[in-house]
């Protein structure tokens, strides 16, 4: 034994002796942090971004190569490759000013070729050829006018699609219809521009590494290794290079980046780690680590708990009952008012459940007019302030329900819920709603039968074909209007099928929601009566208690060296996914920092806002 | 033995005609929503169809049968198409198998040294101390999950010694954890299979004369057990070193490794089908030439084998 432990000791000295103490941050000129590394275990596919639909290679794309228009870190649009435009009085013609002077690099951050109008116009035609496989071509030519027809074949002359390079520096888009949130879409990556000799000249090759793409934004992807790593210098030729102070991006990939980047971060080998909902109570108990976490900022996209209107699933779990159930107007209002949001909340944040809540379908400071906030409209301000759980309401219309129903539905109704077993957390909340809701409706009332499905194909076998009562759903926004949270519920859609719901039928044929939308789509030119609409039909959706809005996306904690509220803000488009103007912070922002940053955040947009 | 060779020959291309057909039909039977991932949302059926046919996933499936053979023969591996998009397989896996290999090479070297000198150790001295030691070991490594003491080990030890937890090509220091977890399951194996055959030969009849006729203990140890009790397990050694090329699943995605680890269990998930099938003809061809040359080097060691004698190859 003892010369095992002797062998042990010399061991242990061989590999102390070999290590030097923790790696020394990069300092810049002025002993300011200038080198941001993370891991990562999502890996990306491909670095075209005319091509891709993924978010992950949008952050890639988005500090690579600069679009027409930038947001702000208040979320105020500002110019960006595009120095000004305007719109003729039809709105249907744009017009927009390039920058000049700003250089296409290559990987090597050799000059290429300037940045022109027809760098954009070359972009819309890769776009627009089916053989690339775009998978934004769609939104695309869903505002350009004849770019669908071109896509499909329908017309060969491309000088027809409504994208124009007037001169060197002058653009010109002409749209189908007059739509009113067209430069919000230009923030897309499928309107970013592309570098048509290059094109030509690397063919296929385009994007599949870091070689074979142009650089014209703040950062040049310096080394691309896939599951492995990849690195993001400072663009030294930037137009705008006094607003980058990261000099270099590193990110590592790690199979397990989840499991060991807070244990990596302490370590400070990385600069951000998020903490999941297994660890925080570990972190939040020990009070070193307390301090260095903060709450990630929520995201625009929306769950919300869906009824199904065209119930489609098997026998044993009774769907024609339920379709019965369903549409009843209290028999709904009874789930919306009894479902306890907040604690099903607390299955994802056990901390501040409230701050992920939302009660609207659109999250709030999506769009605003003049700095009122678009859920503070009309109809829907009555929802947006006030917490749909309140058991008394619950209770009343289940009264309502049972005695409207008396002899037509058969009690317990059975509340068929499937869910992705793929996650834990959602595991836990099914449970807790099946619980809660029971015992406040009463089990002679309802009867929740859960119901885990395999994450593979979940959407299409469960949601799409329409085999649940009663779904967890989300939906994020495609551009900067409300019009783009209507998509899900509209005919057609495949969310929860509220064209089938009994009754609601107005004079013309149409479902009132329907029409509700039909109306505020149709108003294009004032924006102010057209927002009005759109939160008129979202009230009705949500007093008719066709869904019940539930929670934001983004949320739980994380530990990090950036300053969230430094990064442009954006509810659509890449430019929440820029480095540039953000710095790099000694010590990571805790809670109590973290609020306080957002509340003067939301009062300087306010600001800033009614300035615009 | 040539006529051997041949005729091993001729099976191990039947067998990998058998595995690739498999493995390219079972493709074809996964549900088509794989192919694009989270874009599937976004994509109208038109867009998709149009996808898939131009994957040639429309062809019929005996033409696309065809056409993969035709590639394969002509030695085109064809182009990811999920993974990454039209980058040529023989890319992806050119850059990431030297990792593998060097990997797999330096823990193969170490579970084999450790491992025998483990085993011999624990049948020489049976029953006493490194016999027990041994032993435990043993029973630890097979009884607790792997992925248990692989984090244990990354967390703890790159802590204690101040090491970095994510390899860098750059720091050979980081090449040391990796290795060693990789090899803790080999020595486990070799000291367990070279215990129990040293322990099986020691008690035959030829130690027992060549004992009584004075030899030396160290040199009938050397030359006569050693030698017999290695040649049952280095028939597994060319395929075990042929396979280090497809990397360590876990400890190369625990430590940011560039290796082939993992790779295929990626790419049935993203299902590119291009690279499925390339990973799988070349782990299914590593192995069948890992067998084919196993049993040439028990061969080799153990001069009673005949390979072509009638019967008289196993």
């Amino acid at each position: 034994m003892k010369r095992l432990m002797a062998l042990m000791l010399a061991i242990m000295m061989v590999l102390a002796g070999c290590s030097k103490g923790k790696t020394d941050k990069t300092l810049g000129n002025e002993g300011e942090l200038v080198e941001y590394s993370e891991v990562y275990s999502g890996e990306i596919t491909t670095l075209n971004y005319l091509v891709t639909a993924n978010y992950n290679e949008f952050a890639l794309a988005a500090n690579m190569v600069d679009s027409l228009i930038d947001y702000d870190k208040y979320g105020v649009l500002i110019p960006g490759l595009a120095t000004e435009w305007e719109s003729s009085e039809d709105g249907l013609v744009w017009t927009l000013k390039i920058r000049e002077g700003v250089k296409w690099l290559t990987y090597d951050g050799k000059e290429y070729a300037e940045t022109k109008a027809k760098d954009f116009v070359d972009a819309a035609k890769y776009l627009l050829d089916p053989n690339n496989e775009s998978l934004t071509a769609n939104i695309f030519y869903s505002v350009i006018k004849n770019a669908e027809e071109y896509y499909n074949g329908e017309i060969d002359d491309f000088e027809q699609v409504g994208v124009k390079a007037v001169d060197d520096y002058t653009l010109e888009y002409t749209l189908k219809q007059n739509t009113p949130y067209f430069l919000s879409m230009l923030n897309y990556v499928c309107f970013l521009p592309v570098n048509g000799d290059f094109l030509e000249e690397v063919g296929d090759r385009f994007g599949t590494d870091n070689t074979n793409v142009l650089y014209n934004g703040a950062y040049i992807m310096e080394t691309f290794e896939p599951q492995t790593r990849r690195i993001l210098t400072k663009n030294e030729q930037y137009w705008d290079k006094d607003n980058i102070f990261i000099d270099k991006i590193k990110e590592t990939y790690n199979q397990e980046a989840a499991t060991l980047a807070p244990e990596l971060f302490l370590r400070g080998e990385i600069d951000y780690a998020e903490i999941p909902a297994s660890l925080i109570e570990e972190w939040m108990k020990d009070s070193t680590k307390k301090d260095l976490v903060r709450p990630i900022r929520t995201t625009f996209y929306t769950y919300f708990y869906a009824l199904n209107f065209d119930p489609k699933f098997d026998a044993e779990y009774e769907p024609d009952n339920w379709k019965i159930a369903v549409n009843n107007v209290n028999f709904r209002k009874s789930l919306f008012h009894g479902l306890d949001r907040k604690a099903a909340m607390t299955t994802a944040e056990p901390y501040d459940p409230e701050q992920r809540l939302a009660n609207t379908i659109t999250p709030k400071s999506f769009v605003d007019i003049d700095g009122v906030d678009y859920t503070e409209l009309g109809g829907l301000k009555e929802f947006a302030n006030t917490d749909s759980f309140n058991e008394e309401l619950a209770k009343e219309y289940r009264d309502k329900a049972m005695a409207e129903l008396e002899g037509k539905a058969k009690f317990p109704v059975i509340v068929y819920m499937p869910y992705n077993s793929g996650g834990t957390e959602l595991a836990n909340r099914v449970q807790v709603i099946e619980q809660q809701l029971e015992n406040l409706l009463g089990k002679d009332y309802i009867d929740i039968q859960i119901d885990p499905k395999p994450p593979t194909n979940f959407l299409s076998e469960v949601r799409r074909s329409g085999k649940y009562a009663f779904l967890e759903s989300n939906w994020g926004p495609d551009y900067a209007d409300p019009e783009t949270y209507t998509d899900p519920f509209t005919p057609g859609s495949n969310y929860n099928f509220p064209e089938f719901v009994e009754g609601y039928t107005d004079a013309n044929g149409d479902k009132t929601y329907t029409n509700l939308t039909n109306k505020a789509k149709a108003e294009i030119l004032d924006i102010d009566k057209r927002y009005e609409l759109f939160a008129e039909a979202e009230a009705f959706l949500i007093k008719e208690a066709f869904v019940i809005p539930y929670a934001l996306g983004g949320g739980g904690y994380a530990a990090g060296r950036l300053d969230p509220f430094e990064s442009q803000y954006s509810p659509f488009g890449v430019s929440s996914q820029r480095y540039k103007g953000q710095h790099l912070m000694e010590k990571p922002m805790n809670t109590e920092e973290y609020k306080a940053a957002l509340e003067t955040w939301k009062k300087e947009r306010a600001e800033a806002l009614k300035k615009q | 033995m040539l006529k051997y060779s041949i005729k091993r020959l001729l099976q191990s291309l039947f067998t990998l005609f058998i595995i690739v057909t498999i493995v390219f039909l079972l493709m074809r039977l996964l549900p088509e929503e794989g192919y694009f991932g989270a874009s599937y949302e976004k994509l109208d059926e038109q867009q998709r169809e149009a996808i898939l046919t131009s994957m040639g996933l429309r062809d019929p499936i005996h033409k696309q049968l065809v056409n993969f053979y035709k590639n394969i023969l002509t030695g085109n591996l064809g182009q990811s198409i999920t993974f990454r998009p039209k980058v040529p397989v023989i890319d992806i896996i050119k850059d990431k198998v030297p990792y593998s290999l060097y990997f797999g090479l330096a823990a193969i070297g170490m579970s084999l040294s450790v491992g025998v000198t483990l085993g011999i150790a624990m049948a020489k001295n049976k029953n006493k101390f490194w016999d027990r030691f041994g032993t435990g070991y043993v029973v630890f490594i097979r009884a607790v999950p792997a992925a248990v003491y692989f984090l244990f080990l990354q967390l703890y030890i790159t802590g204690i010694f101040k090491l970095p937890m994510l390899f860098d090509i750059d720091k050979p220091k980081t090449w040391i954890l990796p290795v060693i977890s990789m090899s803790l399951g080999g020595i486990a194996s070799y000291a367990m299979w070279m215990r129990r055959y040293m322990v099986d030969e020691l008690n035959k009849d030829y130690v027992k004369l060549a004992r009584a006729k004075g030899l030396k203990s160290k040199s009938i140890m050397v030359k006569h057990i050693f030698r017999n009790a290695f040649v049952p397990m280095a028939q597994y050694l060319p395929a075990s070193i042929l396979f280090t090329i497809a990397g360590s699943i876990y400890i190369e995605s625990l430590y940011s490794i560039p290796g082939m680890g993992g790779l295929l269990v990626e790419v049935i998930k993203r299902q590119d089908n291009t690279l499925v099938q390339a990973l799988v003809l070349i782990y299914s061809s590593i192995g069948i030439v890992g067998l084919f040359l196993g049993d040439l080097l028990m061969a080799i060691f153990d001069p009673r084998i005949n390979l072509d004698k009638k019967g008289g190859a196993r």
